[in-house]
């Protein structure tokens, strides 16, 4: 490559670099200033640097100047949050994927009358906005008494995602070779063995990377937490987060503790993006189109 | 030789028994609320006297004559209309990077899909830092150079939706970039070789070589990024909650407050049918288009089974 070209390959680079990563930076620098500080701007020297913040998050910081009585109980509820958002997020990625990897084996290894009805109407959920299935579920769970309960909230994150997870599979499983199937039939395994014992190996990075994606969403929505789980014991991280926003409906807490819990909250995500990251390049996933959160 | 499967009998009925069971699970899980919330639009609640009556389709018109339903609705639309074009271009042009050769590109590569992997909520904190008025950093750095005035408002009336939509592509444009890169990358160099011994400049060889290989990668990031946006509830509640005013008060957070802060369930359910109607037409164009491209698969790949 001449010189001159390379450099404008750089800087392009450069350019992607910094539109990705400087928002994370901010969020970071803010999260380590106090609070004064930050009202004087965000673009200035950290001569003060403080963990305050974070301590606050994790209940470790005093109760000085009086915060804990104004801002304690949301911000413990991040803390609890996190736990909580474990809670829900694991089960719903492990059933999402169980069911998910059924159905994409179906799809994706089988021709049947009636299959292109079926995949649209799998599609079709997984266009339908998420505020028009929470109200009918709301009204439901409201009935039979499981607002605030994590049960509630795992059903409707099912709901929202298996359609894709199966999506995402189903072009996975479209691509694995027929004949190490074959083999295993002709040497007399059954449909469900080999199933478990050949699909589910070769089929590995595909799950995983389904597991992640369903991860992600139940980690991260909003909306569904907000109603289902909002002034419970239960409450999630997201609407926790929510919770000490200064930008949300409340909007009194100090942001840099807002900014502290925001980081702490993308470090699973984070992770797992990098992770997921070496799964879509050397995957070749048929549909990539997919992938998506809901 | 092509090999079709041709499934025998109990492959076919064992998937058709897994289908059964997923079916089965979709029903309860989707189409029983949905039926229920065509139930709820039919009737009108009064909390007070906790009763439910039978009204028809009142609600749906009740919801077609409220002027913030319709406002709603069109500002749904111009939110997405300016998010899809920008996620695109942003998308395109990450990937065209990230397909080049330079140092620590594989770093790169990794870093560009965290934006994705973010929640809104976050994601609505980090645009804050950049565009508060007092303290961000647009006016850290535009003010002292004197570009724009001592407490600018970034998030005004007429710039409002823009910017939730810029915060939104952020969060959105990776996930299209790695379609447009995984697009990319199945182009054969042989191609680009043969163009530049043509006599090919790059702008010929991206418009000639390039632009037909990834036209179906770019009509599926069209159709996904206009159905996300158009029922983003998460960023907006969290980054402008709907204002200033409500020039940012979107379809699905318009549902939102009918249902859960003014109760009157009848008309957030009717409301979220046209939400419904209008995904509904986005995902029938969504399949046509998935469907298509798979033919045009299979014919390809039968052309290579001639001639190869």
């Amino acid at each position: 490559m001449e010189p001159r070209q390379r450099r404008f390959v750089i800087i392009a680079a450069v350019v992607v670099a910094v539109w990705t990563m400087a928002p994370f930076f901010w969020l970071l620098w803010a999260s380590l200033m106090k609070n004064a500080d930050l009202n004087q701007g965000i673009v200035a020297w950290l001569h003060d640097p403080t963990l305050q913040n974070y301590a606050r998050v994790f209940g470790l910081a005093g109760d000085d100047e009086g915060y804990d009585a104004i801002f304690g109980a949301q911000t413990v509820a991040v803390g609890n949050g996190f736990i909580n958002s474990l809670v829900v997020a694991l089960p719903t990625a492990i059933i999402a994927t169980a069911v998910a990897t059924l159905a994409g084996y179906a799809f994706g290894r089988f021709d049947f009358r009636g299959k292109n009805s079926f995949l649209f109407g799998l599609l079709m959920s997984r266009v339908l906005p998420p505020i028009a299935i929470l109200i009918p579920y709301f009204t439901l769970f409201n009935a039979v008494g499981m607002i605030g309960n994590p049960i509630s909230l795992v059903i409707t994150y099912l709901t929202a995602i298996i359609p894709l997870l199966a999506w995402v599979l189903m072009g996975y499983f479209a691509t694995l070779p027929l004949e190490v199937e074959r083999a295993a039939r002709l040497d007399g395994c059954s449909r469900l063995q080999v199933l478990w014992h050949v699909m589910l190996p070769m089929a590995a990075p595909g799950i995983s990377a389904a597991f992640i994606i369903a991860f992600l969403f139940a980690w991260n929505e909003l909306l569904f937490a907000l109603v289902l789980t909002g002034g419970s014991e239960w409450l999630t991280l997201s609407p926790a987060l929510i919770g000490v926003s200064p930008i949300g409906p409340l909007g009194i807490t100090p942001m840099v503790v807002f900014a502290a819990a925001s980081t702490l909250s993308i470090i699973p995500p984070v992770i797992m993006a990098l992770i997921f990251q070496r799964y879509i390049t050397r995957l070749n996933i048929v549909d990539p189109v997919t992938i998506r959160g809901v | 030789m092509a090999t079709k499967q041709r499934p025998y009998m109990s492959d076919a009925r064992f998937a058709l028994l897994i289908v059964a069971v997923v079916l089965a699970f979709h029903v309860i899980i989707i189409a029983m609320p949905l039926g229920y919330s065509f139930y709820l639009s039919l009737h009108e609640t009064n909390i007070i006297l906790r009763r439910s009556d039978y009204v028809g389709f009142d609600m749906w018109q009740e919801a077609l004559d409220t002027p913030e339903v319709i406002q709603a609705t069109l500002l749904s639309l111009e939110f997405a209309a300016i998010s899809v074009v920008l996620s695109f271009a942003l998308s395109l042009g990450i990937a065209v990077v990230l397909d080049l050769d330079f140092p620590l590109r594989g770093l790169l590569r990794a870093l560009v899909l965290m934006p994705w992997a973010i929640s809104e909520i976050v994601t609505a904190g980090m645009w804050t830092m950049v565009t508060d008025p007092g303290w961000g950093v647009f006016n850290g750095i535009l003010v002292p150079l004197g570009i724009v005035p001592e407490g600018f408002v970034w998030l005004n009336e007429n710039w409002a939706l823009f910017w939730l939509s810029v915060a939104f592509v952020w969060h959105i444009a990776p996930l299209g970039a790695f379609f447009f890169l995984a697009a990319l990358q199945s182009i054969p160099d042989a191609l680009y070789r043969a163009a530049r011994m043509d006599g090919a400049g790059p702008l010929a060889r991206f418009w000639y070589v390039t632009v037909p290989h990834i036209r179906y990668a770019v009509l599926i990031v069209l159709v996904v990024m206009t159905v996300d946006a158009f029922r983003q509830f998460d960023l907006v509640y969290a980054y402008t909650a709907g204002g200033p005013g409500t020039v940012t008060e979107l379809l699905p957070l318009q549902i939102y407050r009918f249902n859960f802060q003014f109760s009157q369930y009848g008309l957030a359910s009717a409301s979220s049918f046209i939400l419904i109607i209008i995904a509904t037409v986005l995902a029938t164009a969504y399949f046509f288009l998935l469907s298509r491209r798979r033919r045009v698969e299979r014919e390809v790949r039968q052309a290579a089974v001639i001639t190869g």
